[in-house]
């Protein structure tokens, strides 16, 4: 059973033997075959090592950049599709700020992939959030109403883990500020519920009353460089 | 339904008007002639990827008949003797269903097909019409059994075809009753199914299977030594033809051996096959465009993998 991998795979193409590979994002399983079915580059997932589980067969649905640029905000992989599923951190704007809860669109499902295998290049996305908001690459950025993208809630119980009683959404979160935060349930049929009960995960982007770009001073405020004023946010920690 | 918000074009055909003095070429020894042997299909250009804005896109074009080529060359009428099928699909999506929608589990497929006004002989106006709306259910059909749909829940995804020439139904010579059915929309819509699979594996949205369309036909030639006999051909041009007796489109997925659309027109009772076949016609017809579909599938991968490949090489 050891055929070769293709280095690249189109719908339909058979792969492997479910006896030989695990089936991974991709692909699909059709009588004990795993088949692409996406096009794409192949990857094999090496198991982890003492286990009995086999390698994971995936079609990837990103282009692997040949080389990796010095400058990690300027290399922006191109991004396809990306659905919004359980436990995905996304990045949204706020869109509606009421008593109860806030509703955000979301702009781009961060890539799980790898913010999972380089822990330190996922903290530093504070970085390049700009960049990711403004890649090209993004289509999610082609989709430029609020009617083309997903829709989501933050629920006021949902803001942090702690003194949830306490919370008033005005001083969490103001129309036009970009949060990072965490999908918790696909909702019903209009919305996604979000949650930005982490330390990493609230406020990462906001202007404030006087349009300035603000700077994070704690987890719960952030403050303008010009005139020196404070505004409460539920601020993601910005490292 | 007329639409009045804009200023329609003449409401009939478009081509040059032919005087009675020029028609002297349309005797009917002058009808294009297929020049291909009956297996043999017409070439495929095929190419995804054209329009930016979209998630997924493909381009299709049919090679003009020989037909065409020789009146290019030699022309004896304005008027070309044969249309070629060209049309391009862009695919939108996944996107968020509108509000109104209820909630779905799956991805929710939405079909247009629509003629650019003119693309045809006949001008097509802004509003889909019936068979437009027909060709786009029929699309439907192909790709829903191709497309994994509960790997995209709560999201649409919206395909849309523009077919900047459509095939005849028949030749232009004829008078235009002499035809009782519109064989040129099983061709369009054999290439519909081909750019659509193009472009949603362009849009890697998760497919069973690339789908590839084929078209298969019982034609019966004037002049024939053996008339009242049908011959099975692929990938008919109705232009090239006198008559039609049957006709056939299969949405074909190679890799699993599945049809997932069908559409069988006409009588095939008159097929004549060769000694010692003993299939039925509509089983025969049904095999030529399945035949057929392979053929275009061999374009459709080799499309699907050049794109995956530049896209590699350019990353």
């Amino acid at each position: 059973m050891a055929t070769s991998l293709p280095s690249v795979a189109i719908p339909g193409q058979r792969l492997g033997s479910v006896a030989a590979y695990a089936a991974g994002p991709g692909t699909h399983i059709q009588q004990a075959n795993i088949y692409a079915s996406i096009a794409g580059p192949v990857v094999v997932d090496p198991a982890p090592p003492k286990t009995q589980s086999k390698s994971t067969l995936r079609v990837s649905r990103v282009i692997p950049a040949p080389s990796r640029g010095t400058l990690s905000g300027t290399s922006q992989k191109p991004r396809y599709n990306t659905l919004p599923a359980i436990d995905s951190i996304v990045l949204a704007r706020v869109t509606r700020v009421q008593k109860r809860q806030a509703t955000v669109s979301i702009l781009v499902v961060l890539d799980e992939s790898a913010a999972n295998s380089d822990p330190s290049k996922s903290a530093s996305d504070n970085d390049n959030v700009a960049s990711i908001l403004t890649s090209a690459a993004n289509p999610e950025n082609h989709s430029n109403t609020d009617e083309l993208r997903f829709q989501a809630l933050i629920r006021k119980e949902d803001v942090r883990a702690v003194e949830k009683d306490r919370v008033v959404m005005d001083e969490m979160f103001r129309v036009g500020d970009i949060v990072r935060g965490s999908v918790i349930s696909l909702g019903d049929q209009s919305f996604y519920y979000l949650t930005t009960a982490r330390n990493d995960l609230g406020v990462v982007m906001a202007r404030s009353d006087a349009g300035n770009m603000m700077f994070p001073a704690s987890w719960k405020e952030m403050r303008d460089p010009v005139t020196g004023v404070g505004e409460p946010r539920k601020v993601a920690r910005p490292f | 339904m007329n639409d009045r918000r804009r200023v329609n074009g003449p409401p009939g055909g478009t081509r040059p008007p032919v005087f009675q003095s020029g028609l002297q070429s349309s005797n009917p020894s002058d009808r294009p002639r297929r020049q291909r042997q009956p297996a043999e299909l017409r070439k495929i250009f095929l190419k995804t990827g054209l329009i930016p804005s979209a998630s997924g896109s493909a381009y299709l074009e049919f090679e003009p008949s020989a037909s065409l080529a020789a009146n290019r060359s030699n022309p004896k009428s304005m008027i070309p003797p044969s249309s070629a099928l060209k049309l391009t699909c862009t695919v939108h999506g996944p996107k968020p269903l509108p509000r109104s929608a209820a909630y779905s589990p799956n991805l929710v497929l939405t079909t247009h097909v629509k003629y650019a006004p003119f693309a045809a002989r006949r001008r097509k106006g802004h509003v889909r019409d019936s068979s437009e709306r027909d060709l786009g259910v029929h699309l439907e059909t192909a790709l829903r059994g191709a497309i994994i749909a509960e790997r995209w829940p709560k999201s649409g995804l919206d395909i849309t075809i523009t077919i900047l020439e459509a095939e005849d139904d028949r030749w232009w010579g004829e008078p235009p009753d002499s035809h009782d059915a519109s064989w040129g929309i099983m061709n369009v819509l054999a290439g519909c199914i081909t750019a659509a699979s193009a472009a949603i594996a362009d849009a890697r949205i998760d497919c069973l299977d690339l789908v590839a369309g084929g078209v298969a036909a019982i034609t019966e030639d004037v002049g024939a030594s053996h008339s009242g006999s049908g011959r099975l051909m692929l990938d008919t041009d109705p232009a090239e033809h006198a008559s039609i007796l049957s006709a056939c489109v299969v949405a074909y997925m190679p890799a699993r051996d599945e049809i997932t659309e069908l559409w069988l027109k006409g009588d095939s009772s008159k097929a004549v096959l060769d000694d010692g076949d003993s299939r039925q016609g509509h089983d025969a017809l049904i095999d030529g465009a399945v035949d057929a579909a392979r053929g275009s599938y061999s374009v459709l991968s080799e499309a699907v993998k050049e794109s995956i490949l530049n896209a590699v090489a350019h990353a």
